[in-house]
């Protein structure tokens, strides 16, 4: 009988039966039943690298991982040792932009800060706003009803209350109160002091629920 | 492995353990992310796309847009991606809690798209992003499909527009489909400005050695 | 010649084969088949990507949809269709008995490839799910699952009444790929189509399902081939088989924890990188035992044999990549580059498709009790469709690093990187259209054999040399 040539590109020969492939090879996992206590390790070399590869891949894992957590992007991050998120400080003269813009002030008192002539009093050049902040702080938390007199000119119209109290609308915490108030008197070439968020929190502890301030109640303090 | 029952309960188990371990475990910890809401804003982020804006996300999809964009930025002192305008931030896992199905992208043939609504130093306006789908340049393909030219019914429609080196027949305008419109809508609604606590870089006390 | 090696040889054309001949050459021929589709795609993505405006007036074929076409046309028509007929045939091969349930093989057969064409129309037309590796639109996905699991019942019925109780690694492969497929399938399904997960959990999961691609499907149904064929031509017994259930345990526990290290930087916490980067390593283990065990391979003569050596060294290539691009800091140049799509190339053209290739150079005149019609047509397909390969993987690989140099300067602009790459992408369109070309003469080999063995007496006694039996070496 003829077979096609063992070099023929068009059949692939096989050397040996299926059987014998299963066989012989189970033999070497030792676990063929006629060869019972002939069980073979896999070489220790190969088991050596796979336990190396997993000793890489622990510390790696604790180095690198984040501690799992999902808050964490960046795989350096460490705990501890400064590391982590530290408190961010707040720029109370950013926040206080963005609280006098998103919020009402800007729609009486202009982003300018130049007010309305005639309606509403400006903040630029006004000792309301660079002088005592006692008062200003009041006027925020509270409100201010009445006429009263700004870089020479009358004016009577209503400030609504902002603080945390009774008939608010606002009802702004009283670090955003300090916030705003720093941004009023630093921004347009005002040149006062910041507002303390301690200041704030004292004044609004000892007037609680105020009703509106009127300018006559507030030339009395200091 | 001769027990047949127990030699598939065991790839079952080894593809369940990796499918707990990666997706469900994923899902865990980012599958309940919320909206940030920041007080000083008086809002939450990420905000809601609009509707134009997510349809206009199927359409970006449906092109296979992602096959040469990434949405998705990579931290300032990781790649380039912040000093070529792309976006000053890592993109989070909560800038895309309102996106139904998100397109990171894998391939950067184009550039990426996380912040283009707000990118630095100039944004894109609507009509430049009509002109290049309609037009296409030397390395972007056009999808003039996008487009429809039509008779002037009465006035001359309000998104309508001309390209350059491109004339009509007198009495027609060129218009955006609404497929095309949504595109565009879709690509300037993709800001990321916000940041989120997750999102701000971690200062590290020592100088971290070896392999990364 | 004596009695044994007389039983021997007709071994080797036995009722098996004879049995299985319509439904596994139906699955062989389908599979060939969309190699060209798929070739067709591949080409013009590739000229898309020096000539941007080609074709844009076709709305059915941007670069995004063209590139969703090819991939699923060739995943899931070429790899799936050929893969699974090497599967069912080498368990049962070793089962020792004909395949039951050939016709739930058929029915799945005929309506996996409808489904799929009903695929690619709904992609082509705007369907496509946009995960990678899993592109069928969701009408679609239901019945391919189904039609999966009436293909695989004959593999897991043969091995489950197999004339031993023995195994053999060839086993173990085949069976893992046929049963867990469905499964893994599904549970995407679930997670991304039917309840999707939230924002950037829907890129974990389908990273984990385009992994399990790799890892839980195709690279088991092609070693599950070499595993088989590897001892068969060379008449050796594999060297260092001891370790290779270890090996086997390590790709299918490791193997689809790795799909995270596409997402490097990107909106997912550390951990999911850091995992990728870790099990990709282990999965080293994996590689070092396909290497031990497949050595006899290098010296083992046949055209089957010099596919598989050729896959099997970038089976083993693609691995080394995979880890080594897996680490953040080779990541950061390679990243959303063509090196990526490089390693693709590689992974599945050079080391699953060749593999494939080997084991059809083996399977089919076995199967159709001919030899192949014409060595001229073998030769041609095997020199064209390694050069293709290495054509095409070079220039992806030449453009990608032009890409990942360029990206990594903000200074240089994207206009620039682009033109950089103008030439090697134009290397790897000429690649593509060899690659077409080496496909289509097999294509035309494989139906000029099935033709005449359709019409001639069954002559294969003739065709095949007695085999011995194979000697375990002392203990």
């Amino acid at each position: 009988m003829s077979f096609l040539s063992p070099s023929d590109p068009r059949v692939d020969q096989a050397a040996v039966t299926d059987e014998s492939v299963i066989s012989a090879h189970e033999k070497l996992l030792g676990v063929q039943p006629d060869e019972k206590g002939h069980y073979r390790l896999a070489p220790l070399n190969v088991l050596f690298f796979l336990s190396g590869l997993i000793m890489f891949g622990g510390t790696y894992l604790g180095r690198y991982a984040g501690y799992f957590d999902p808050r964490v992007y960046n795989e350096n991050v460490l705990h501890g040792g400064g590391s982590g998120e530290a408190p961010v400080a707040i720029d109370p003269i950013a926040l206080g932009k963005k609280l006098f813009n998103n919020a009402a002030c800007n729609a009486c008192h202009q982003a300018t800060g130049l007010g309305l002539p005639g309606a509403i009093p400006p903040l630029v050049n006004s000792d309301w706003v660079t002088g005592s902040d006692e008062k200003l702080i009041r006027i925020l938390l509270h409100g201010l009803q009445g006429p009263i007199k700004v870089a020479g000119v009358d004016y009577n119209s209503a400030m609504p209350a902002f603080g945390r109290v009774a008939g608010s609308g606002f009802n702004w915490s009283d670090d955003k109160i300090a916030a705003v108030l720093t941004y009023i008197r630093q921004e347009w070439g005002n040149q006062a002091s910041g507002v303390s968020v301690e200041k704030v929190t004292a004044i609004h502890a000892k007037e609680g629920d105020h009703k509106p301030w009127t300018v006559v109640e507030l030339e009395k303090l200091p | 492995m001769k027990n047949g029952p127990l030699f598939l309960l065991g790839l079952l188990v080894t593809i369940a353990i990796s499918f707990v371990g990666v997706v469900i475990g994923s899902h865990a910890q980012l599958g309940n992310l919320v909206p940030f809401y920041d007080d000083a804003e008086g809002q939450a982020f990420p905000q809601r796309p609009s509707g134009i804006a997510a349809r206009g996300q199927l359409v970006y999809g449906d092109l296979g847009c992602a096959s040469c964009h990434t949405q998705q930025v990579r931290r300032p002192d990781f790649g380039s991606d912040q000093a070529r305008g792309w976006g000053d931030r890592q993109s989070v896992a909560r800038d895309y809690i309102h996106q139904s199905r998100p397109q990171l992208g894998a391939s950067r043939l184009g550039p990426d798209l996380k912040n283009f609504g707000a990118r630095n130093p100039v944004v894109a306006s609507e009509l430049d992003i009509l002109n290049l789908l309609f037009s296409g340049s030397a390395r972007h393909p056009a999808y003039p499909f996008l487009f429809e030219t039509r008779k002037v019914a009465g006035e001359v429609s309000a998104g309508s527009f001309l390209p350059a080196g491109k004339t009509l027949q007198s009495g027609f305008e060129l218009v955006a489909t609404e497929r095309g419109r949504s595109l565009a809508a879709y690509l300037l609604s993709l800001t990321s400005g916000y940041d989120y606590p997750e999102s701000k870089p971690v200062v590290l006390s020592k100088k971290v050695e070896g392999v990364k | 010649m004596t009695t044994a090696s007389t039983h021997a040889a007709s071994a080797e054309v036995t009722p098996i084969d004879r049995q299985a001949r319509g439904p596994l050459l139906l699955l062989l021929v389908l599979g060939v088949l969309w190699l060209v589709p798929s070739g067709i795609f591949a080409l013009l993505a590739s000229v898309q990507l020096h000539s941007p405006q080609f074709l844009t007036d076709c709305a059915w074929l941007t670069h995004g949809r063209l590139e969703a076409l090819q991939e699923t046309a060739f995943l899931y028509g070429w790899a799936a269709n050929v893969g699974l007929a090497i599967a069912l045939w080498v368990l049962a091969r070793l089962g020792g008995y004909p395949l039951r349930a050939l016709n739930w093989t058929v029915a799945g057969a005929i309506f996996w490839n409808l489904g799929l064409v009903g695929g690619l129309v709904g992609i082509a037309t705007g369907d496509m799910t946009t995960f990678s590796f899993f592109q069928l639109p969701r009408y679609v996905q239901p019945l391919m699952v189904l039609a999966y699991a009436a293909m695989a019942i004959s593999g897991v019925l043969a091995w489950s009444g197999r004339r031993t109780d023995s195994t053999f690694a060839a086993h173990w492969y085949a069976v893992a790929a046929l049963f867990l497929f469905p499964w893994m399938f599904l549970a995407t399904e679930v997670v991304l189509i039917w309840l999707p997960v939230r924002g950037t959990v829907q890129a974990i999961a389908a990273g984990w399902y385009a992994q399990g691609v790799w890892t839980l499907w195709l690279a088991p149904l092609a070693l599950a081939g070499c595993y088989y064929i590897i001892p068969k031509v060379s008449g050796r017994v594999l060297s260092s088989y001891e370790s290779a259930p270890l090996g086997f345990w390590c790709l299918l526990s490791v193997g689809a924890w790795t799909g995270g290290r596409h997402l490097i930087g990107g909106p997912v916490p550390a951990w999911i990188a850091t995992m990728a980067v870790v099990t990709s390593a282990l999965m080293l283990f994996h590689y070092l035992v396909v290497a031990l065990n497949f050595r006899g391979v290098a010296s083992a003569p046949g055209t089957g044999a010099t596919f598989i050596r050729f896959g099997v060294s970038a089976y083993l290539l693609v691995g080394l990549l995979e880890v080594l691009t897996s680490f953040r800091a080779v990541a950061l140049h390679t990243q959303f580059t063509f090196i990526a799509t490089a390693q693709t190339q590689l992974g599945y053209y050079g080391a699953i498709s060749m593999m494939f290739f080997g084991a059809v150079y083996y399977l089919v005149p076995r199967l159709a009790g001919r030899a192949w019609s014409s060595a001229g047509l073998v030769a041609g397909h095997r020199g064209l469709v390694m050069l293709g390969v290495v054509g095409s993987v070079a220039g992806l690989a030449l453009a990608g690093f032009t890409q990942g140099a360029g990206l990594l300067q903000a200074t240089v602009s994207q206009g620039s990187i682009f033109e950089g790459m103008r030439l090697p992408l134009l290397l790897n369109t000429c690649a593509q259209a060899t690659l077409l070309v080496a496909n289509l003469l097999l294509v035309v080999n494989l139906i000029r054999t099935i033709a005449t063995c359709c019409t001639t007496v069954d002559a294969a006694a003739g065709l095949f040399r007695p085999a011995m039996n194979l000697e375990a070496p002392a203990l």
